[in-house]
């Protein structure tokens, strides 16, 4: 799943698809509560099949820290 | 002696503190910004769950309607769905203001990021001068009942976050007047647009369930 926070153009495209998901819920529950709440279950499932599916990106590798805590060994030291 | 004094005599060595290990893969100020958001959308979870408890066992259940549903909130008390609905069109269109600004600081367009960042905040101050004006007449106050404890709760704990909000993006103005940030260096207008953001969807959760549903 990806960071709907990850910078300001995701976090707007959140408030757009939010407004977007409750304007059809109310707009359902307005015709009756058991629309609404049909509407509500198969909107939130289809969020969640829709986040888990979601291609994941490649980790990149750690930066490394400019210190290297482990000393390095000597030759011939047995470890 | 300075620094890059001290540096010169040392043949350029760098002294101090190195730099810090990072692990993960995006900034660490936007990390630091998504986890405090992760918390504040924790905070609003425990409010959401008062309030569906109150709604639930709400006492006013026991008033039968025509469709034999628990009254909300319960009578004689109304929530004003209208000037909340007019609230939210306000903190929408901040949201709007918001990415305007963004989107013409890298862009280069320093004007637009200007004008997007004052509409913000003016839009922000107009939302919490409605919201005082609001809670002095709506009809009632946190001791009538578990209802209204909730519905102050929620609305003051999201406009407590408004304010945050309109702390952050006065100070990035008043930063941008000085001629700070570029389409290069974004971050520290970028990081309150988002916390903007997260608040604005706060607020349509808030408005959705407390007075609409």
């Amino acid at each position: 799943m990806r960071n709907p926070f990850r910078d300001e153009a995701a976090a707007f495209r959140l408030v757009l698809l939010t407004i977007g998901y409750f304007a059809l819920i109310v707009a359902a529950a307005a015709v009756s509560r058991w629309v609404g709440l049909a509407m509500f279950v198969v909107l939130t499932a289809f969020v969640v099949r829709r986040l888990m599916s979601a291609p994941t990106r490649p980790t990149s590798g750690a930066q490394r820290a400019d210190v290297e805590d482990t000393p390095a060994e000597k030759p011939g030291v047995e470890s | 002696m300075s620094a890059h004094a001290e540096a010169a005599l040392h043949g350029g060595e760098h002294h101090g503190p190195p730099a810090a290990n990072q692990s993960s893969r995006i900034a660490s100020v936007t990390l630091g910004m998504f986890l405090f958001i992760g918390t504040e959308a924790m905070l609003f979870g425990s409010f959401f769950t008062a309030y569906f408890f109150v709604r639930v066992v709400n006492p006013g259940a026991t008033i039968i309607t025509p469709e034999k549903w628990a009254v909300w909130p319960p009578l004689p008390y109304e929530f004003p769905v209208f000037v909340a609905g007019v609230n939210t069109c306000i903190l929408v269109t901040s949201s709007f203001t918001m990415h305007w600004a963004l989107q013409s600081l890298k862009r280069g367009n320093r004007a637009g990021m200007k004008a997007g960042l004052v509409l913000t905040i003016l839009m922000g101050l107009a939302f919490l001068l409605t919201q005082m004006i609001e809670y002095a007449h709506v009809g009632f106050n946190t001791s009538d009942g578990a209802f209204a404890s909730v519905f102050f709760g929620l609305t003051g704990l999201h406009g407590a976050h408004v304010l945050i909000g309109l702390i952050l993006l006065t100070t990035a103005a008043v930063r941008a007047f000085r001629g700070h940030y570029s389409p290069e260096h974004h971050h520290g207008l970028e990081l309150p647009g988002i916390y903007w953001h997260f608040v604005d969807v706060m607020w349509i959760v808030v408005y959705v369930t407390m007075y609409l549903l």
